[in-house]
């Protein structure tokens, strides 16, 4: 074929209120990123595929949870230091 | 006037011809801008607009800078993807679409319009654009 074309697209949207996103959306959302496959792959290499994404995100899940602590471990010490030490105790505690 | 579905700009592919994007650049390139139903985008939207823009807490005019992937190819069609967007803690509205444009280029060039479908909103927290797989089936810019 000599012709070229733009293939169809579509975003999705999710959105939270009064909070950001769990470490379970965000490895949701990053795994689709790491592992794809076809609808119309063969049934065991699709289930192969899909065990393979499950495990994958478990693990993100534990990293992402390891982040975060360490990140609010930076930010206790920072606000404490800045002369906020009943603030840097709510964050640590949270 | 209102969105009426996701469009490849059709400046976007002559501009493609005239060199005018360049995906492989490091950052600080395309930009995603969020907007109310009241935009009436097409095919023929040529490049980022401030009217009927949305407005909120957290949310800067002219949107978010978005992380391109390397363009890459799959069998034969050619592919370009971005990170997934957070607008973080924001508190918006009534938000039906976006449009990616290129911050970089003179007269920020429009490159996608992007329909939601629905009227989305966040109160104190995250809007999130989740951009499809990057494969030669579902990649958001691709070219078959």
């Amino acid at each position: 074929m000599n012709s070229m074309s733009f293939g169809e697209f579509k975003v999705d949207v999710q959105t939270t209120n009064n909070r950001g996103a769990t470490p379970e959306e965000v490895a949701h959302r990053c795994v689709g990123k790491i592992v794809a496959f076809s609808e119309d792959a063969h049934p065991a290499l699709r289930d192969q595929a899909i065990a393979y994404r499950d495990s994958i995100e478990k693990l993100l899940v534990i990293y992402m949870k390891q982040a975060i602590q360490s990140d609010r471990t930076t930010v206790y010490n920072a606000i404490k230091e800045a002369g906020h030490p009943t603030l840097a105790e709510y964050i640590r505690k949270m | 006037m209102a969105f009426s579905g996701n469009f490849m700009c059709t400046s976007f592919k002559k501009e493609l011809m005239t060199g005018t994007h360049n995906f492989t650049a490091a950052s600080d390139q395309f930009k995603m801008a969020l907007y109310t139903n009241s935009a009436s985008f097409t095919a023929a939207t040529t490049a980022y607009t401030s009217s009927n823009e949305v407005t909120g807490t957290n949310y800067t005019a002219k949107g978010n800078f978005l992380t391109s992937v390397t363009p890459t190819t799959s069998g034969t069609t050619a592919l370009t993807d971005f990170a997934d967007e957070v607008f973080s803690n924001v508190t918006i509205s009534s938000v039906r679409g976006g449009l990616i444009y290129n911050e970089a280029a003179t007269g920020d060039p429009s490159v996608v319009v992007l329909d939601f479908g629905a009227d989305k909103g966040a109160s104190s927290g995250d809007f999130t654009i989740v951009f499809p797989t990057a494969d030669a089936s579902n990649a958001i810019i691709r070219i078959a």
